[in-house]
């Protein structure tokens, strides 16, 4: 490919106290590709979704989305927006799906789902209604949209999560465990959304342990392990003929 | 005991409970409006910014509200730059100074009843309006107030029964409210028993009109919690 990549990370680090959790993870993410993170707890996997948008600082880095570097500046140990402006921009075009869904409780889920589109980005409310009315129907919660985030079970809720940040229109989605906190049997509702989503051609980064999901959908698998990338490829590749030992043994234990 | 005499003052016992609830309502108000932005400067993780409100939260909570009443009405025109001001009609009223005292001293309690409100928001809340991209301003207005407003209702609806007892102390300044008219009463009438324990029963039924609105509001703003349901204590 000779486009630009979407987004890129460039040697991403992160200590936490006296640990460092990342210890340079970079990683290219083109227009339409489905890139899912794997690993075991603790090997940084969630830290790393969470420092491209600066939900954590990271301590050394470049985060680059559209070809346009995202300003940092060094802020105690860490480094933080230089330009908080360009960072609330870039996270407008950047969705982002939690393990916990955080939907606002107060709000109902049309509410939830409007809430970016109609004040953040100031589109005009009637349209921003059909939309979210249509996104609401394509995960198939379309006859709750008047109830109230804890009226739902957690499948429902992470699907509104997940209509909430569609209706952004973002570029780019970045998924945070968004089943690990789900009943087992509510995870396939959620999986079936994503599903669709990655059919589509958007562009998406899973952090997840749904390892036949990742096999099926990923157009690359990243396996990171003590905070360095240990195994990278394709879905094929990973799964089925790692050159990591460590990928092996993790794969063979969960899938 | 003579009971005839509470029926003979109730009316003035009435038009003393009105100036309490006076007093009460615009200092619990103006309170709020003092609180909301001290609390949000407490928040700061600025010292600069933080300094000034744990100061003041400090003082007003550390001592007692009898105290701030005298400084406000015997300090206050010790000055003659105060009396000399545009402030000294407002200054030389002891209604108005005690609606100070009471200000200043709820907001210091509300600021941090709101304060406490705010980081009980839970962080994944606050996280999901950063993704979307909001700014400072937006994440307040649209969700760390309103969600705010829910959680503080239980702790403010308390205050607001304490501001109610406190009141009380306008009396020592001259202010007939309804324990300054009940002790007028007495003054006259040598029953103390039977006037105060009219005036005690009024008060009862003030915190219970207060404890009915604040469980209605409660009921309404907090009906999306689904199966949490808030008690307030039903001691009146």
């Amino acid at each position: 490919m000779s486009k630009a990549p979407a987004l890129e990370l460039i040697d991403i680090h992160k200590t936490f106290t006296d640990v460092e959790v990342l210890k340079g993870i970079s990683l290219k993410a083109y227009d339409g590709d489905v890139i899912s993170i794997l690993g075991s707890s603790g090997s940084g996997k969630s830290t790393f979704l969470r420092c491209i948008n600066l939900l954590e600082n990271p301590t050394k880095g470049e985060i680059i989305f559209n070809g346009e570097s995202l300003k940092l500046t060094s802020s105690g140990r860490d480094l933080a927006a230089a330009d908080m402006k360009q960072l609330t921009k870039m996270r407008q075009q950047i969705g982002f799906v939690f393990q916990s869904f955080n939907l606002w409780p107060h709000m109902t889920v049309l509410q939830n789902v409007m809430e970016g589109p109609s004040h953040v980005l100031k589109r005009p409310k009637h349209e921003v209604m059909d939309y979210a009315e249509h996104l609401l129907n394509k995960v198939g919660i379309a006859d709750k949209k008047h109830m109230y985030p804890n009226q739902l079970s957690g499948g429902q809720q992470q699907r509104v999560a997940i209509a909430r940040t569609l209706a952004m229109d973002p570029q780019v989605i970045l998924f945070d465990e968004p089943t690990s906190a789900l009943d087992p049997e509510l995870v396939g509702e959620v999986l079936g959304v994503m599903r669709k989503l990655a059919e589509e051609g958007r562009t998406m980064l899973i952090v997840t342990h749904e390892m036949s999901f990742a096999k099926e959908v990923s157009s690359e698998v990243v396996f990171l392990h003590k905070g360095v990338v240990e195994e990278k490829g394709t879905p094929d590749k990973v799964f089925n003929s790692p050159d990591s030992e460590r990928c092996r043994t993790f794969l063979s234990s969960t899938y | 005991m003579d009971f005839s005499v509470v029926v003979e003052y109730f009316p003035r016992l009435l038009e003393g409970a009105w100036v309490s609830v006076q007093l009460v309502a615009l200092s619990v108000v103006l309170g709020a409006l003092v609180a909301l932005p001290i609390a949000l400067a407490r928040i700061s993780q600025n010292w600069w910014i933080k300094g000034f409100p744990y100061a003041y939260i400090f003082f007003f909570r550390g001592t007692p509200l009898l105290v701030q009443i005298f400084l406000v009405y015997y300090g206050a025109s010790q000055f003659d730059v105060v009396r000399e001001s545009f402030l000294w009609p407002i200054l030389r009223e002891p209604y108005w100074c005690a609606i100070i005292a009471f200000t200043l001293n709820t907001s210091a309690y509300t600021a941090e009843i709101f304060r406490g409100a705010i980081q009980a928001i839970p962080e994944g809340e606050v996280e999901a309006c950063k993704v979307v991209g909001m700014t400072k301003a937006q994440m307040y207005r649209r969700v760390l107030l309103p969600r705010a407003f829910g959680i503080v209702l239980p702790a403010y609806g308390n205050e607001i029964i304490l501001m109610l007892k406190g009141s009380a102390l306008a009396s020592t300044i001259t202010i007939l409210d309804l324990t300054g008219m009940a002790r007028t009463i007495i003054a006259r009438t040598y029953t103390p028993i039977e006037i105060f324990l009219a005036a005690g029963g009024i008060y009862l039924a003030i915190s219970m009109v207060i404890i009915a609105i604040f469980r209605q509001v409660e009921k309404r703003q907090n009906r999306y919690l689904g199966t949490v349901s808030i008690k307030v204590p039903d001691k009146g």
